[in-house]
């Protein structure tokens, strides 16, 4: 499947340190196996490259010939997701794979040796999560700055 | 001449200190002992010989006070100054300082249901150029130049239920629960939403900004288990979700001042979690929240913070104080992600040191990590 791009999503991407590469791995590895979140259109799929986990969001256009996924933004984040503490609200989001309603609540989170509890979407029934954007470049990035500082 | 001119420096080895248990709770790293936080406000300008109307009117030398009296009785390495009313000026009320009290409102009130729809909204412009927000940048940029070190900038979502009852009275917004809800819960969203643009102004002016909300008002001495949900632990999440959109957090301080019997529970799978958060409880009925039942509910959600009962603080016999903070020590300390000495809400202005220091003092001899 092709993979496009656009121009200013190569900006932001580039700035969060994301290869185009990386994007392709998580878009394929979401396509083949259906593990992504999904809303209107709209997929969200991650993978754990290195010691970060890259989130793309894209749409997929299908053409006469063939489909090609266009990117709305990547992101990254190094806390580990771990296992669900509770799905508490709607989400707006479905796992594919499931083909279920996933829900917002929390998961366990750990980095530096440290566990503690944070929000993210979640799939009650695989136990999958993910974190949206605003809340790994935002939130998880500001808790991955304390602890490395609290830490010290 | 500058109110930084009126206090001593701060020492840095204590504060290097201070600063370690004050992560402690956070980051799994035991430090000398368990943090003690009784929430001074105007407590701290009086020990210093200012008046309560000073701390509340001027709130650089307020944050310089707070500062300068946790040093000398060992408590947070963190300065914060606040009032229950932040953001209600915007909202149409004015504020007169008392020489006794926190700021008080005198209206104008709004005494029909139908005139909440014309409370206007204010965007985080409108906000900068209001009262609350300027004042608490000015004052963050004070402590940033002067006591640079104990520097967190915090943004009040505070009391949403019970300030956005001042602005139709509070016995109206009462009445309001039980015969106009839908303009009730209108009034506390547009409240919130006010809230919301502040922490969002301060963190676009800071980088963070740490979030402070609570359910005072809303207690199960006025409302049942399911009204304080709707109320106040649905709007609590929706001002800690809106606010983190917006870039602020990730701390969080949940405080539960007043009686919480049963409604405790309705927060759990209600409120918004993050990895810095701390949560506490003031009350259960007349008494203080017990830390074990505290540790038992929530201690596997966040940092807990045990509450001494405010009203023992002013009593000349440090030996209650000192024993309720034991309890409350050996009933949390052990609490699976931190535990924190708090009292059940601001500490009295006129809080008898001796009392303070028992709680520190209990702090020392039974929060001790390595001892238990
Ligand atoms: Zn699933």
């Amino acid at each position: 499947m092709d993979i496009k791009i656009p121009d200013n999503v190569k900006e932001v991407i580039g700035k969060r340190g994301i290869k185009e590469a990386d994007i392709e791995a998580v878009v394929k590895e979401a396509e083949s196996s259906n593990k992504k979140l999904v809303k209107n259109g709209r997929n969200l799929a991650k993978k754990k490259i290195g010691d970060v986990l890259v989130y793309v969001d894209y749409d997929i256009d299908k053409g006469v010939l063939s489909k090609h996924a266009k990117v709305n933004s990547a992101y990254t984040h190094r806390i580990v997701l771990q296992h669900i503490v509770n799905a508490d609200g709607p989400s707006g989001w479905t796992c594919a794979h499931c083909n279920e309603a996933a829900a917002f609540g929390h998961v366990q989170m750990e980095y530096m040796t440290v566990k503690r509890n944070g929000p993210a979407v979640v799939c009650a029934k695989c136990g999958d999560s993910w974190a949206e954007e605003y809340l790994a470049t935002k939130t998880l990035a500001a808790v991955e700055g304390l602890f490395e500082k609290k830490r010290a | 001449m500058g109110y930084e001119e009126l206090f001593p420096g701060m020492d840095a080895k204590w504060h290097a200190n201070a600063t370690k248990r004050f992560a402690s709770p956070f980051v799994d790293v035991p430090t000398d002992r368990i943090d003690v936080d009784p929430i001074i406000l105007s407590h701290a300008a009086v020990a210093c010989g200012f008046t309560i109307r000073d701390f509340y009117e001027k709130p650089e030398l307020g944050i310089h006070c707070v500062g300068y009296i946790s040093h000398l009785y060992d408590l947070l390495a963190v300065t914060h100054w606040f009032y229950s009313l932040p953001w209600c000026r915007e909202l149409g009320l004015t504020l007169q300082y008392k020489d006794t009290l926190p700021p008080i409102s005198t209206g104008p009130i709004i005494s029909e249901p139908g005139q909440v729809d014309n409370i206007h909204v204010p965007d985080v412009d409108e906000l900068m150029k209001g009262h609350t927000l300027p004042e608490f940048i000015r004052m963050y940029e004070y402590v940033a130049k002067n006591l640079p070190m104990t520097l967190v900038p915090i943004s009040y979502g505070f009391d949403i239920v019970g300030a956005a009852a001042e602005l139709c009275g509070v016995e109206n917004f009462i009445m309001w629960t039980f015969t106009e809800p839908d303009a009730a819960k209108k009034l506390v969203k547009k409240y919130t939403d006010t809230s919301i643009n502040g922490a969002d102004g301060l963190a676009r002016k800071f980088g963070m900004a740490m979030l402070i909300v609570g359910s005072v008002l809303a207690n199960n001495d006025i409302f049942s288990d399911e009204t304080t949900k709707e109320y106040s632990a649905d709007m609590m999440r929706y001002y800690v979700d809106q606010s983190f959109r917006r870039g602020a957090g990730p701390q969080i301080f949940y405080h539960l001042c007043g009686n919480h019997e049963t409604d405790y529970k309705v927060f759990k799978d209600t409120l918004i979690w993050s990895p810095f958060t701390v949560f506490h409880v003031g009350y259960k009925g007349k008494e203080v929240f017990p830390s074990s039942l505290l540790k038992q509910e929530f201690g596997n959600m966040a940092t807990i913070m045990g509450s001494v009962d405010t009203k023992i603080m002013i009593n000349p016999n440090p030996k209650v104080v000192y024993e309720q903070s034991k309890m409350q020590l050996l009933g949390g300390r052990d609490s699976p992600k931190g535990y924190i000495l708090g009292n059940s809400c601001e500490c009295p202005p006129y809080t008898i040191p001796g009392n303070l220091l028992a709680m520190v003092k209990a702090a020392r001899d039974f929060g001790t990590f390595g001892t238990w």
